[in-house]
Protein backbone atom coordinates (compact mmCIF):
# COMPACT_ATOMS: atom_id res chain seq x y z
CA UNK A 1 0.00 0.00 0.00
CA UNK A 2 1.20 3.59 -0.49
CA UNK A 3 2.12 5.87 2.63
CA UNK A 4 -0.13 7.26 4.02
CA UNK A 5 -0.06 11.26 3.31
CA UNK A 6 -0.97 13.05 6.59
CA UNK A 7 -0.07 16.32 5.14
CA UNK A 8 -2.85 19.16 5.27
CA UNK A 9 -3.92 22.17 3.34
CA UNK A 10 -5.66 24.63 5.14
CA UNK A 11 -6.19 26.73 1.97
CA UNK A 12 -2.13 28.28 1.29
CA UNK A 13 -1.46 27.08 4.33
CA UNK A 14 0.24 23.68 4.46
CA UNK A 15 1.16 21.11 7.26
CA UNK A 16 2.81 18.75 7.96
CA UNK A 17 0.18 17.04 9.47
CA UNK A 18 -3.63 18.06 11.04
CA UNK A 19 -2.46 18.20 14.60
CA UNK A 20 -2.22 21.05 15.97
CA UNK A 21 -1.78 22.79 19.70
CA UNK A 22 -4.49 25.38 21.13
CA UNK A 23 -4.00 28.77 22.04
CA UNK A 24 -3.05 29.28 25.77
CA UNK A 25 -2.30 25.53 26.52
CA UNK A 26 1.70 25.56 24.92
CA UNK A 27 3.09 29.28 25.85
CA UNK A 28 4.88 29.80 22.88
CA UNK A 29 6.20 26.75 22.12
CA UNK A 30 9.50 27.29 23.85
CA UNK A 31 8.30 26.17 26.78
CA UNK A 32 7.85 22.74 25.79
CA UNK A 33 10.72 22.56 23.28
CA UNK A 34 12.37 19.90 25.38
CA UNK A 35 9.60 17.53 26.37
CA UNK A 36 8.05 17.76 23.33
CA UNK A 37 9.74 17.71 19.39
CA UNK A 38 8.29 20.42 17.98
CA UNK A 39 9.14 19.72 14.51
CA UNK A 40 6.95 16.71 15.00
CA UNK A 41 3.99 18.97 15.44
CA UNK A 42 1.23 20.27 12.56
CA UNK A 43 1.78 23.71 13.89
CA UNK A 44 1.58 25.37 17.05
CA UNK A 45 -0.58 28.27 18.26
CA UNK A 46 0.60 30.83 20.53
CA UNK A 47 -0.94 32.39 23.53
CA UNK A 48 -3.04 35.56 22.78
CA UNK A 49 -0.92 38.48 21.63
CA UNK A 50 -2.34 42.33 22.40
CA UNK A 51 -0.75 44.76 21.31
CA UNK A 52 -0.23 46.28 25.39
CA UNK A 53 1.49 43.86 27.93
CA UNK A 54 -1.30 42.31 29.85
CA UNK A 55 -0.89 41.38 33.83
CA UNK A 56 -4.13 39.00 33.46
CA UNK A 57 -6.43 38.34 36.15
CA UNK A 58 -5.59 37.73 39.58
CA UNK A 59 -4.91 34.47 41.14
CA UNK A 60 -6.47 31.71 41.44
CA UNK A 61 -7.21 31.58 37.70
CA UNK A 62 -8.07 27.69 37.22
CA UNK A 63 -9.79 25.34 38.37
CA UNK A 64 -10.18 21.35 38.08
CA UNK A 65 -13.65 20.47 37.21
CA UNK A 66 -15.41 16.98 36.82
CA UNK A 67 -13.62 15.42 33.44
CA UNK A 68 -13.19 19.85 32.74
CA UNK A 69 -10.61 22.52 33.20
CA UNK A 70 -12.45 26.05 34.00
CA UNK A 71 -9.74 28.89 33.37
CA UNK A 72 -9.38 32.57 33.30
CA UNK A 73 -6.07 33.32 32.89
CA UNK A 74 -6.99 36.65 32.03
CA UNK A 75 -5.24 36.83 28.26
CA UNK A 76 -1.37 37.54 30.43
CA UNK A 77 0.76 38.08 27.42
CA UNK A 78 3.96 40.49 26.65
CA UNK A 79 2.81 42.77 24.40
CA UNK A 80 3.73 42.79 20.68
CA UNK A 81 6.82 44.53 21.09
CA UNK A 82 8.35 41.77 23.12
CA UNK A 83 6.39 39.23 21.36
CA UNK A 84 8.32 39.90 18.08
CA UNK A 85 11.52 40.97 19.48
CA UNK A 86 12.76 38.43 22.39
CA UNK A 87 14.16 35.44 22.21
CA UNK A 88 11.48 33.76 23.64
CA UNK A 89 9.07 34.25 21.72
CA UNK A 90 8.67 34.88 17.71
CA UNK A 91 12.49 35.14 16.99
CA UNK A 92 12.64 31.73 18.57
CA UNK A 93 9.68 30.25 16.62
CA UNK A 94 11.02 31.03 13.65
CA UNK A 95 13.94 28.78 13.94
CA UNK A 96 11.29 25.90 14.41
CA UNK A 97 10.66 24.07 11.48
CA UNK A 98 6.36 23.83 11.76
CA UNK A 99 3.53 25.97 11.02
CA UNK A 100 3.20 28.68 13.61
CA UNK A 101 -0.17 30.61 14.14
CA UNK A 102 -0.49 34.00 15.98
CA UNK A 103 -3.37 34.26 18.18
CA UNK A 104 -4.37 38.16 17.88
CA UNK A 105 -6.50 39.98 20.69
CA UNK A 106 -7.48 43.63 22.01
CA UNK A 107 -9.56 45.44 23.70
CA UNK A 108 -10.99 47.66 20.45
CA UNK A 109 -10.26 47.13 17.10
CA UNK A 110 -7.71 49.22 16.50
CA UNK A 111 -5.84 46.63 18.71
CA UNK A 112 -6.21 43.93 16.79
CA UNK A 113 -5.30 46.04 14.21
CA UNK A 114 -2.66 46.88 15.61
CA UNK A 115 -1.19 43.53 15.93
CA UNK A 116 -2.42 42.48 12.92
CA UNK A 117 -0.14 45.47 10.73
CA UNK A 118 2.76 45.02 13.05
CA UNK A 119 2.93 41.19 12.21
CA UNK A 120 1.95 42.01 8.40
CA UNK A 121 5.44 43.69 8.27
CA UNK A 122 7.58 40.78 9.94
CA UNK A 123 5.59 38.09 8.56
CA UNK A 124 8.50 35.67 8.18
CA UNK A 125 7.61 32.32 9.72
CA UNK A 126 4.24 33.13 10.38
CA UNK A 127 1.85 30.71 8.85
CA UNK A 128 -1.47 32.58 9.85
CA UNK A 129 -3.16 34.95 12.36
CA UNK A 130 -5.71 33.65 14.12
CA UNK A 131 -8.57 36.38 15.69
CA UNK A 132 -9.81 35.37 19.25
CA UNK A 133 -12.87 37.26 19.13
CA UNK A 134 -13.76 36.17 22.28
CA UNK A 135 -13.01 39.23 24.38
CA UNK A 136 -14.85 41.91 25.71
CA UNK A 137 -15.54 45.19 23.58
CA UNK A 138 -14.51 47.89 25.92
CA UNK A 139 -15.14 50.95 23.47
CA UNK A 140 -18.90 49.19 23.08
CA UNK A 141 -19.95 48.45 26.06
CA UNK A 142 -17.99 45.53 26.99
CA UNK A 143 -20.24 42.84 24.61
CA UNK A 144 -17.61 40.83 23.11
CA UNK A 145 -17.17 40.78 19.77
CA UNK A 146 -17.34 36.59 19.27
CA UNK A 147 -21.25 36.99 20.52
CA UNK A 148 -22.18 40.11 18.55
CA UNK A 149 -22.56 39.56 14.37
CA UNK A 150 -21.74 43.20 13.73
CA UNK A 151 -18.94 43.56 16.24
CA UNK A 152 -17.32 40.29 14.91
CA UNK A 153 -17.84 41.36 11.10
CA UNK A 154 -15.93 44.56 11.82
CA UNK A 155 -13.06 43.53 13.65
CA UNK A 156 -12.54 40.51 10.99
CA UNK A 157 -12.33 42.90 8.38
CA UNK A 158 -10.70 45.55 9.69
CA UNK A 159 -7.98 43.05 10.30
CA UNK A 160 -8.20 41.49 6.76
CA UNK A 161 -7.53 45.11 5.93
CA UNK A 162 -4.57 45.37 8.00
CA UNK A 163 -2.60 42.37 6.65
CA UNK A 164 -2.22 39.88 3.48
CA UNK A 165 -1.43 36.98 6.14
CA UNK A 166 -3.98 34.38 6.45
CA UNK A 167 -6.48 34.72 8.77
CA UNK A 168 -7.96 32.50 10.97
CA UNK A 169 -10.97 33.72 13.17
CA UNK A 170 -11.48 31.73 16.44
CA UNK A 171 -15.79 31.59 17.10
CA UNK A 172 -17.16 31.39 20.61
CA UNK A 173 -19.61 28.68 21.36
CA UNK A 174 -21.51 30.66 23.46
CA UNK A 175 -24.00 31.91 20.57
CA UNK A 176 -27.04 30.10 19.68
CA UNK A 177 -25.89 29.48 15.84
CA UNK A 178 -22.44 29.50 15.49
CA UNK A 179 -22.84 28.91 11.49
CA UNK A 180 -23.91 32.51 11.52
CA UNK A 181 -20.44 33.67 12.84
CA UNK A 182 -19.30 31.75 10.50
CA UNK A 183 -20.79 32.94 7.69
CA UNK A 184 -20.70 36.45 8.39
CA UNK A 185 -16.53 36.06 9.28
CA UNK A 186 -15.85 34.33 6.33
CA UNK A 187 -18.12 37.41 4.30
CA UNK A 188 -15.64 39.68 5.66
CA UNK A 189 -12.39 38.15 4.76
CA UNK A 190 -11.69 35.35 7.19
CA UNK A 191 -10.00 32.49 5.17
CA UNK A 192 -10.72 30.05 7.91
CA UNK A 193 -12.54 29.04 11.01
CA UNK A 194 -11.18 27.74 14.61
CA UNK A 195 -13.98 26.37 16.86
CA UNK A 196 -14.39 26.36 19.76
CA UNK A 197 -13.52 28.66 22.23
CA UNK A 198 -14.34 27.75 25.83
CA UNK A 199 -17.42 27.48 27.16
CA UNK A 200 -18.43 29.41 30.04
CA UNK A 201 -18.81 27.95 32.97
CA UNK A 202 -18.52 28.38 37.14
CA UNK A 203 -17.85 26.00 39.95
CA UNK A 204 -17.97 26.79 44.05
CA UNK A 205 -15.81 25.03 46.36
CA UNK A 206 -19.03 24.48 49.16
CA UNK A 207 -16.59 24.55 51.86
CA UNK A 208 -14.78 27.86 51.46
CA UNK A 209 -18.58 29.10 49.11
CA UNK A 210 -15.69 30.66 46.98
CA UNK A 211 -15.95 30.02 42.88
CA UNK A 212 -12.53 28.12 41.49
CA UNK A 213 -11.72 31.46 40.00
CA UNK A 214 -10.92 34.81 41.02
CA UNK A 215 -13.63 36.04 38.44
CA UNK A 216 -16.33 34.09 39.57
CA UNK A 217 -16.86 32.57 35.97
CA UNK A 218 -14.33 31.20 33.49
CA UNK A 219 -14.10 29.11 30.24
CA UNK A 220 -14.39 25.55 30.29
CA UNK A 221 -12.66 23.15 28.58
CA UNK A 222 -11.41 19.47 28.38
CA UNK A 223 -13.10 15.89 27.96
CA UNK A 224 -16.34 17.94 28.69
CA UNK A 225 -16.94 20.06 26.24
CA UNK A 226 -16.20 17.54 23.43
CA UNK A 227 -19.50 16.79 22.01
CA UNK A 228 -20.23 20.17 22.14
CA UNK A 229 -17.36 20.93 20.19
CA UNK A 230 -17.86 18.43 17.43
CA UNK A 231 -21.66 19.73 16.87
CA UNK A 232 -20.26 22.71 16.34
CA UNK A 233 -17.36 22.06 14.00
CA UNK A 234 -20.19 19.91 12.18
CA UNK A 235 -22.81 23.01 11.50
CA UNK A 236 -20.00 25.53 10.44
CA UNK A 237 -18.58 22.54 7.95
CA UNK A 238 -21.92 22.55 6.20
CA UNK A 239 -22.18 26.69 6.56
CA UNK A 240 -18.98 27.47 5.20
CA UNK A 241 -16.94 25.98 2.77
CA UNK A 242 -13.39 27.23 4.00
CA UNK A 243 -10.91 25.20 6.16
CA UNK A 244 -11.83 24.35 9.75
CA UNK A 245 -9.71 23.82 12.87
CA UNK A 246 -11.58 22.00 15.03
CA UNK A 247 -10.72 21.90 18.84
CA UNK A 248 -12.23 21.49 22.47
CA UNK A 249 -11.63 17.72 24.24
CA UNK A 250 -9.47 16.44 22.01
CA UNK A 251 -7.43 13.99 23.94
CA UNK A 252 -6.81 10.87 21.44
CA UNK A 253 -6.83 9.94 18.04
CA UNK A 254 -9.79 8.58 18.41
CA UNK A 255 -11.46 11.73 19.46
CA UNK A 256 -9.68 13.89 16.58
CA UNK A 257 -10.87 11.50 14.06
CA UNK A 258 -14.33 12.44 15.20
CA UNK A 259 -13.72 15.88 14.55
CA UNK A 260 -12.70 15.39 11.09
CA UNK A 261 -15.60 12.98 10.10
CA UNK A 262 -17.48 15.79 11.52
CA UNK A 263 -15.77 18.48 8.85
CA UNK A 264 -12.34 19.43 10.46
CA UNK A 265 -9.70 19.77 8.15
CA UNK A 266 -7.18 19.90 10.93
CA UNK A 267 -7.52 19.51 14.90
CA UNK A 268 -5.89 21.60 17.86
CA UNK A 269 -5.01 20.07 21.46
CA UNK A 270 -5.20 22.00 24.50
CA UNK A 271 -6.08 20.56 27.84
CA UNK A 272 -4.80 17.14 27.01
CA UNK A 273 -1.47 18.78 27.37
CA UNK A 274 -1.72 19.31 30.75
CA UNK A 275 -1.98 15.95 31.47
CA UNK A 276 0.16 14.11 28.56
CA UNK A 277 2.76 16.61 26.47
CA UNK A 278 3.15 13.95 24.30
CA UNK A 279 -0.63 14.09 23.47
CA UNK A 280 -0.04 15.53 20.04
CA UNK A 281 2.04 12.74 18.70
CA UNK A 282 0.41 10.31 19.91
CA UNK A 283 -2.44 11.64 17.95
CA UNK A 284 -0.74 12.04 15.08
CA UNK A 285 0.21 8.52 15.20
CA UNK A 286 -3.20 7.01 15.77
CA UNK A 287 -4.61 8.80 12.98
CA UNK A 288 -2.26 7.23 10.40
CA UNK A 289 -2.64 4.25 11.95
CA UNK A 290 -6.38 4.92 11.48
CA UNK A 291 -6.02 5.62 7.91
CA UNK A 292 -3.87 2.59 7.40
CA UNK A 293 -6.55 0.49 8.75
CA UNK A 294 -9.32 1.66 6.08
CA UNK A 295 -7.16 1.53 3.36
CA UNK A 296 -7.28 5.39 2.88
CA UNK A 297 -4.25 7.02 1.16
CA UNK A 298 -4.48 11.08 2.07
CA UNK A 299 -6.22 12.29 5.40
CA UNK A 300 -7.91 14.79 4.01
CA UNK A 301 -10.17 12.10 2.50
CA UNK A 302 -11.71 11.53 5.77
CA UNK A 303 -12.76 15.01 6.55
CA UNK A 304 -16.43 15.29 6.36
CA UNK A 305 -17.18 11.74 5.82
CA UNK A 306 -19.76 11.66 8.81
CA UNK A 307 -22.73 9.47 7.29
CA UNK A 308 -26.46 11.10 8.01
CA UNK A 309 -28.55 9.51 5.93
CA UNK B 1 16.86 26.40 32.93
CA UNK B 2 20.09 24.49 32.44
CA UNK B 3 18.74 20.32 32.96
CA UNK B 4 16.72 18.82 30.36
CA UNK B 5 12.99 18.04 31.84
CA UNK B 6 11.69 14.39 31.28
CA UNK B 7 8.32 12.70 31.01
CA UNK B 8 9.01 9.44 32.38
CA UNK B 9 6.46 6.46 33.40
CA UNK B 10 8.13 5.33 36.44
CA UNK B 11 7.76 2.10 38.66
CA UNK B 12 6.39 2.45 41.98
CA UNK B 13 9.02 1.14 44.25
CA UNK B 14 6.81 1.97 47.47
CA UNK B 15 4.23 3.78 48.90
CA UNK B 16 3.93 3.68 52.34
CA UNK B 17 1.99 5.71 55.48
CA UNK B 18 4.88 8.13 56.84
CA UNK B 19 2.31 9.27 59.82
CA UNK B 20 -1.42 10.76 60.00
CA UNK B 21 -2.28 11.65 56.62
CA UNK B 22 1.21 11.60 55.25
CA UNK B 23 2.42 9.05 52.72
CA UNK B 24 5.99 8.71 50.96
CA UNK B 25 6.18 7.50 47.56
CA UNK B 26 9.07 6.38 45.97
CA UNK B 27 9.31 5.86 41.86
CA UNK B 28 12.10 4.40 40.41
CA UNK B 29 13.00 7.15 37.76
CA UNK B 30 16.18 6.86 35.53
CA UNK B 31 15.87 10.03 33.63
CA UNK B 32 14.55 12.56 35.87
CA UNK B 33 16.76 12.10 39.15
CA UNK B 34 19.86 12.45 37.77
CA UNK B 35 18.87 16.26 37.38
CA UNK B 36 16.84 16.98 40.22
CA UNK B 37 18.00 20.24 42.57
CA UNK B 38 16.78 20.85 45.87
CA UNK B 39 13.91 22.58 45.34
CA UNK B 40 12.49 21.48 42.17
CA UNK B 41 9.25 18.90 42.09
CA UNK B 42 7.91 16.57 39.54
CA UNK B 43 4.42 16.86 38.36
CA UNK B 44 2.95 13.50 38.84
CA UNK B 45 0.14 12.27 36.71
CA UNK B 46 -2.90 10.61 38.66
CA UNK B 47 -3.47 6.70 38.16
CA UNK B 48 -6.59 5.68 36.92
CA UNK B 49 -8.62 8.83 37.28
CA UNK B 50 -9.43 10.04 33.38
CA UNK B 51 -12.36 12.46 34.91
CA UNK B 52 -8.93 14.47 36.81
CA UNK B 53 -6.40 15.02 34.00
CA UNK B 54 -4.41 17.86 35.53
CA UNK B 55 -1.10 16.22 37.08
CA UNK B 56 -0.50 17.51 40.88
CA UNK B 57 2.80 19.17 41.70
CA UNK B 58 4.94 17.71 44.74
CA UNK B 59 8.58 18.57 46.02
CA UNK B 60 11.25 15.69 45.43
CA UNK B 61 11.99 15.03 49.14
CA UNK B 62 15.29 12.55 48.09
CA UNK B 63 16.53 10.92 45.06
CA UNK B 64 19.87 9.04 44.45
CA UNK B 65 21.03 8.61 41.24
CA UNK B 66 23.39 5.92 41.75
CA UNK B 67 19.88 3.98 42.77
CA UNK B 68 17.69 5.80 40.06
CA UNK B 69 14.74 6.73 42.63
CA UNK B 70 13.29 9.16 43.76
CA UNK B 71 10.48 10.17 46.38
CA UNK B 72 7.78 12.31 47.51
CA UNK B 73 6.46 12.96 50.79
CA UNK B 74 2.70 13.55 50.65
CA UNK B 75 -0.28 15.27 52.77
CA UNK B 76 -3.68 14.09 51.59
CA UNK B 77 -5.65 16.53 51.25
CA UNK B 78 -8.28 16.05 48.50
CA UNK B 79 -9.74 13.31 45.53
CA UNK B 80 -5.66 13.59 43.97
CA UNK B 81 -3.69 12.68 46.99
CA UNK B 82 -5.89 10.16 47.65
CA UNK B 83 -5.84 8.63 44.65
CA UNK B 84 -2.40 8.56 44.83
CA UNK B 85 -2.22 6.83 48.36
CA UNK B 86 -4.33 4.03 47.13
CA UNK B 87 -1.24 3.19 44.53
CA UNK B 88 0.64 0.06 45.17
CA UNK B 89 3.82 -0.99 44.48
CA UNK B 90 4.67 -2.07 40.91
CA UNK B 91 1.88 0.83 39.44
CA UNK B 92 3.39 2.83 36.53
CA UNK B 93 3.09 6.86 36.96
CA UNK B 94 3.85 9.07 34.63
CA UNK B 95 6.43 11.99 36.13
CA UNK B 96 7.18 15.01 34.53
CA UNK B 97 10.46 16.54 35.96
CA UNK B 98 12.52 17.90 37.15
CA UNK B 99 10.47 21.14 37.07
CA UNK B 100 10.92 24.35 38.78
CA UNK B 101 14.13 26.55 39.26
CA UNK B 102 15.06 24.92 43.16
CA UNK B 103 16.96 26.49 45.52
CA UNK B 104 20.98 28.19 44.58
CA UNK B 105 23.46 26.09 46.35
CA UNK B 106 24.50 26.79 49.70
CA UNK B 107 27.72 28.74 50.34
CA UNK B 108 31.00 27.39 51.65
CA UNK B 109 31.46 28.85 55.06
CA UNK B 110 28.37 30.65 56.16
CA UNK B 111 25.85 29.40 58.27
CA UNK B 112 22.60 28.11 56.42
CA UNK B 113 19.48 28.23 58.17
CA UNK B 114 16.41 26.29 56.72
CA UNK B 115 13.13 26.88 58.01
CA UNK B 116 10.23 24.43 57.17
CA UNK B 117 6.47 24.22 57.62
CA UNK B 118 4.38 21.13 57.17
CA UNK B 119 5.73 19.88 54.01
CA UNK B 120 8.07 22.20 53.38
CA UNK B 121 10.52 19.60 54.77
CA UNK B 122 10.46 17.99 51.84
CA UNK B 123 11.50 20.67 49.44
CA UNK B 124 14.54 21.42 52.06
CA UNK B 125 15.54 17.82 52.54
CA UNK B 126 17.87 17.87 49.66
CA UNK B 127 19.56 20.98 50.80
CA UNK B 128 20.91 19.43 53.97
CA UNK B 129 21.97 16.21 52.51
CA UNK B 130 23.84 18.78 49.64
CA UNK B 131 25.20 21.62 52.02
CA UNK B 132 28.33 22.74 51.87
CA UNK B 133 28.18 22.40 55.52
CA UNK B 134 25.71 22.06 58.34
CA UNK B 135 23.44 24.28 59.69
CA UNK B 136 20.72 24.62 61.57
CA UNK B 137 17.11 23.23 60.59
CA UNK B 138 13.68 24.50 62.03
CA UNK B 139 10.66 22.16 61.64
CA UNK B 140 7.16 24.16 62.07
CA UNK B 141 3.77 22.66 62.39
CA UNK B 142 0.51 22.43 64.11
CA UNK B 143 1.51 19.49 66.05
CA UNK B 144 3.42 16.71 66.66
CA UNK B 145 1.58 14.30 64.22
CA UNK B 146 2.81 17.32 61.45
CA UNK B 147 6.52 16.91 62.39
CA UNK B 148 8.15 14.62 59.50
CA UNK B 149 11.35 13.69 58.68
CA UNK B 150 13.56 15.15 61.36
CA UNK B 151 15.41 11.93 62.13
CA UNK B 152 16.70 12.47 58.53
CA UNK B 153 17.37 16.32 59.07
CA UNK B 154 19.48 15.19 61.87
CA UNK B 155 21.45 11.97 60.10
CA UNK B 156 23.11 15.25 58.10
CA UNK B 157 24.39 17.04 60.99
CA UNK B 158 21.93 19.66 60.81
CA UNK B 159 20.91 20.71 64.31
CA UNK B 160 16.86 20.90 64.34
CA UNK B 161 14.55 22.60 66.48
CA UNK B 162 11.39 21.64 66.19
CA UNK B 163 7.95 24.01 66.53
CA UNK B 164 4.14 23.17 67.17
CA UNK B 165 1.58 25.55 67.68
CA UNK B 166 0.21 22.84 70.45
CA UNK B 167 3.38 22.71 72.08
CA UNK B 168 3.05 18.75 71.81
CA UNK B 169 6.86 18.77 70.51
CA UNK B 170 9.76 21.09 71.12
CA UNK B 171 9.06 24.70 71.05
CA UNK B 172 4.92 25.90 71.00
CA UNK B 173 4.53 28.78 69.68
CA UNK B 174 5.86 29.76 65.45
CA UNK B 175 8.93 28.15 64.21
CA UNK B 176 9.86 32.27 63.23
CA UNK B 177 10.06 32.73 66.68
CA UNK B 178 12.61 29.84 66.70
CA UNK B 179 14.16 31.72 63.44
CA UNK B 180 14.41 35.10 65.48
CA UNK B 181 16.67 33.59 68.01
CA UNK B 182 18.72 31.74 65.10
CA UNK B 183 19.28 34.53 63.21
CA UNK B 184 20.41 36.33 66.11
CA UNK B 185 23.00 33.62 67.59
CA UNK B 186 24.47 33.37 63.97
CA UNK B 187 24.43 36.73 62.50
CA UNK B 188 28.22 36.44 62.49
CA UNK B 189 28.36 33.74 60.30
CA UNK B 190 26.12 36.52 57.92
CA UNK B 191 23.74 32.96 57.58
CA UNK B 192 21.69 32.35 54.28
CA UNK B 193 18.42 31.12 55.33
CA UNK B 194 15.91 28.52 52.85
CA UNK B 195 12.44 28.43 53.66
CA UNK B 196 9.31 26.21 52.17
CA UNK B 197 5.69 26.31 54.23
CA UNK B 198 2.83 27.96 54.34
CA UNK B 199 2.63 31.29 51.56
CA UNK B 200 1.97 33.33 55.28
CA UNK B 201 5.01 31.75 57.18
CA UNK B 202 7.28 32.54 54.25
CA UNK B 203 6.21 35.96 53.98
CA UNK B 204 7.14 36.32 57.82
CA UNK B 205 10.44 35.02 57.36
CA UNK B 206 10.75 36.75 54.21
CA UNK B 207 10.16 40.05 56.87
CA UNK B 208 12.48 38.45 59.66
CA UNK B 209 15.31 38.29 56.96
CA UNK B 210 15.18 41.51 54.98
CA UNK B 211 14.95 43.69 58.36
CA UNK B 212 18.65 42.23 59.28
CA UNK B 213 19.68 42.13 55.45
CA UNK B 214 20.34 38.35 55.69
CA UNK B 215 19.84 36.48 52.15
CA UNK B 216 16.94 34.46 52.22
CA UNK B 217 15.13 32.12 49.83
CA UNK B 218 11.38 30.81 49.92
CA UNK B 219 9.63 28.01 48.16
CA UNK B 220 6.15 29.35 47.13
CA UNK B 221 3.22 26.49 46.46
CA UNK B 222 0.74 28.15 43.95
CA UNK B 223 -2.12 25.74 42.10
CA UNK B 224 -0.32 24.60 38.85
CA UNK B 225 -2.04 22.98 35.61
CA UNK B 226 1.06 22.84 32.80
CA UNK B 227 3.57 22.92 35.78
CA UNK B 228 6.21 23.58 32.99
CA UNK B 229 5.62 27.35 32.30
CA UNK B 230 3.22 27.36 29.32
CA UNK B 231 -0.35 28.55 30.67
CA UNK B 232 0.18 31.47 33.03
CA UNK B 233 -1.71 29.43 35.80
CA UNK B 234 0.43 29.25 38.19
CA UNK B 235 1.57 33.25 38.71
CA UNK B 236 3.28 35.42 41.88
CA UNK B 237 3.50 38.78 41.81
CA UNK B 238 7.38 39.51 41.39
CA UNK B 239 9.16 43.30 41.63
CA UNK B 240 9.63 44.46 38.29
CA UNK B 241 11.40 47.57 37.04
CA UNK B 242 7.96 48.59 35.01
CA UNK B 243 4.98 51.67 35.67
CA UNK B 244 3.45 49.32 37.99
CA UNK B 245 6.15 47.98 39.95
CA UNK B 246 5.31 44.39 39.56
CA UNK B 247 4.94 41.77 37.29
CA UNK B 248 3.04 38.37 37.63
CA UNK B 249 5.78 35.43 36.97
CA UNK B 250 4.69 31.72 36.60
CA UNK B 251 5.91 29.88 40.21
CA UNK B 252 6.34 26.69 38.14
CA UNK B 253 9.01 28.00 35.99
CA UNK B 254 10.63 31.16 37.31
CA UNK B 255 9.89 29.99 40.74
CA UNK B 256 9.15 28.08 42.67
CA UNK B 257 12.09 29.27 44.99
CA UNK B 258 12.36 33.30 44.72
CA UNK B 259 14.75 35.82 46.58
CA UNK B 260 13.14 37.23 49.26
CA UNK B 261 14.21 40.92 48.00
CA UNK B 262 12.31 40.22 44.71
CA UNK B 263 9.25 39.19 46.13
CA UNK B 264 6.24 41.95 45.68
CA UNK B 265 4.29 42.37 48.96
CA UNK B 266 0.71 44.56 48.41
CA UNK B 267 1.21 45.99 51.52
CA UNK B 268 3.81 48.12 49.86
CA UNK B 269 6.75 46.99 52.36
CA UNK B 270 9.78 45.86 50.83
C1 LIG C 1 5.80 23.40 43.82
C2 LIG C 1 4.86 22.62 44.71
C3 LIG C 1 5.37 21.64 45.55
C4 LIG C 1 4.50 20.91 46.37
N1 LIG C 1 5.05 19.95 47.16
C5 LIG C 1 4.26 19.21 47.95
C6 LIG C 1 4.81 18.20 48.79
O1 LIG C 1 6.01 17.95 48.79
N2 LIG C 1 3.96 17.49 49.55
C7 LIG C 1 2.60 17.74 49.56
O2 LIG C 1 1.87 17.07 50.30
N3 LIG C 1 2.06 18.69 48.79
C8 LIG C 1 2.84 19.43 47.98
N4 LIG C 1 2.28 20.41 47.19
C9 LIG C 1 0.83 20.63 47.23
C10 LIG C 1 0.13 19.57 46.37
O3 LIG C 1 0.40 19.83 45.02
C11 LIG C 1 -1.39 19.61 46.59
O4 LIG C 1 -1.66 19.25 47.91
C12 LIG C 1 -2.10 18.63 45.67
O5 LIG C 1 -2.06 19.13 44.36
C13 LIG C 1 -3.54 18.45 46.08
O6 LIG C 1 -4.19 17.62 45.13
P1 LIG C 1 -5.57 16.89 45.50
O7 LIG C 1 -6.19 16.43 44.23
O8 LIG C 1 -5.34 15.89 46.54
O9 LIG C 1 -6.40 18.03 46.14
P2 LIG C 1 -7.44 18.98 45.45
O10 LIG C 1 -8.75 18.29 45.45
O11 LIG C 1 -6.90 19.50 44.19
O12 LIG C 1 -7.42 20.11 46.51
C14 LIG C 1 -7.70 19.85 47.87
C15 LIG C 1 -7.38 21.08 48.65
O13 LIG C 1 -6.00 21.41 48.50
C16 LIG C 1 -5.87 22.71 47.93
N5 LIG C 1 -4.78 22.66 46.96
C17 LIG C 1 -4.78 22.04 45.77
N6 LIG C 1 -3.61 22.22 45.14
C18 LIG C 1 -2.87 22.98 45.97
C19 LIG C 1 -1.58 23.52 45.89
N7 LIG C 1 -0.80 23.36 44.83
N8 LIG C 1 -1.14 24.25 46.92
C20 LIG C 1 -1.91 24.47 47.99
N9 LIG C 1 -3.14 23.98 48.12
C21 LIG C 1 -3.62 23.26 47.13
C22 LIG C 1 -7.15 23.00 47.26
O14 LIG C 1 -7.41 24.38 47.20
C23 LIG C 1 -8.14 22.28 48.15
O15 LIG C 1 -8.49 23.07 49.26
C24 LIG C 1 3.11 21.16 46.36
C25 LIG C 1 2.60 22.14 45.52
C26 LIG C 1 3.44 22.87 44.70
C27 LIG C 1 2.89 23.93 43.81
C1 LIG D 1 -5.37 27.73 30.18
C2 LIG D 1 -6.00 28.06 28.86
C3 LIG D 1 -5.65 29.25 28.20
C4 LIG D 1 -6.24 29.59 26.97
N1 LIG D 1 -5.86 30.75 26.34
C5 LIG D 1 -6.38 31.06 25.12
C6 LIG D 1 -5.97 32.23 24.40
O1 LIG D 1 -5.09 32.98 24.84
N2 LIG D 1 -6.56 32.51 23.21
C7 LIG D 1 -7.51 31.68 22.67
O2 LIG D 1 -8.01 31.95 21.57
N3 LIG D 1 -7.91 30.55 23.31
C8 LIG D 1 -7.37 30.22 24.51
N4 LIG D 1 -7.77 29.06 25.16
C9 LIG D 1 -8.78 28.18 24.53
C10 LIG D 1 -8.10 26.98 23.84
O3 LIG D 1 -7.24 27.42 22.80
C11 LIG D 1 -9.14 26.00 23.26
O4 LIG D 1 -9.95 26.70 22.33
C12 LIG D 1 -10.07 25.41 24.32
O5 LIG D 1 -9.37 25.19 25.51
C13 LIG D 1 -10.73 24.11 23.88
O6 LIG D 1 -9.80 23.09 23.60
P1 LIG D 1 -9.34 21.98 24.70
O7 LIG D 1 -10.57 21.40 25.30
O8 LIG D 1 -8.53 20.99 23.91
O9 LIG D 1 -8.50 22.70 25.69
C14 LIG D 1 -7.20 28.71 26.39
C15 LIG D 1 -7.54 27.52 27.06
C16 LIG D 1 -6.96 27.18 28.27
C17 LIG D 1 -7.34 25.89 28.95
S1 LIG E 1 1.34 25.87 35.87
FE1 LIG E 1 1.21 26.49 33.80
S2 LIG E 1 2.49 28.25 33.82
FE2 LIG E 1 2.79 27.43 35.80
Amino acid sequence: MAEVSLETRLGDVILKNPVVTASGTFGYGKEYADLVPLEKLGGITVKGVSPFPSHGNTPPRTGEVFAGLINSIGLQNPGLDRFMNHEDYLPFLRTVDTAVFINIWGRTIDDYVAVAAALDSESEGIAALEINISCPNIKEGGSSFGTNLTLAGKVVEAVRNATSLPLITKLSPNVTHVADFARCVVDHGSDMISVINTYPAMSIDINTRRPCVSTVAGGLSGHAIKPIAVKIVYDVARAVDVPIIGMGGIYSAEDAIEFMLAGADAVAIGTALFSDPGTPLDVIAGIKTYLESWGINDVADIVGTVLTV
Amino acid sequence: MNHSRFQEVCDVLENCNYRGDYFQITFRSRLITPGVKAGQFVHIQLPDMPHLTLRRPFSVFDASTDEGTLSVIYKVVGAGSTALAAVERGKRISLLGPLGNGFPATPIGRGIIIVAGGYGCASTYLIARGAAQPGVCLLGARNKADILVEDAFAATGFRVHISTDDGSCGHQGLVTELLDRVLTETAGASPVTYACGPNAMLDAVADMCLARDIEAYLSYDMNMCCGVGACFTCVMKRKADNADGWEYVRTCRDGPVIDAREVYREDGTT
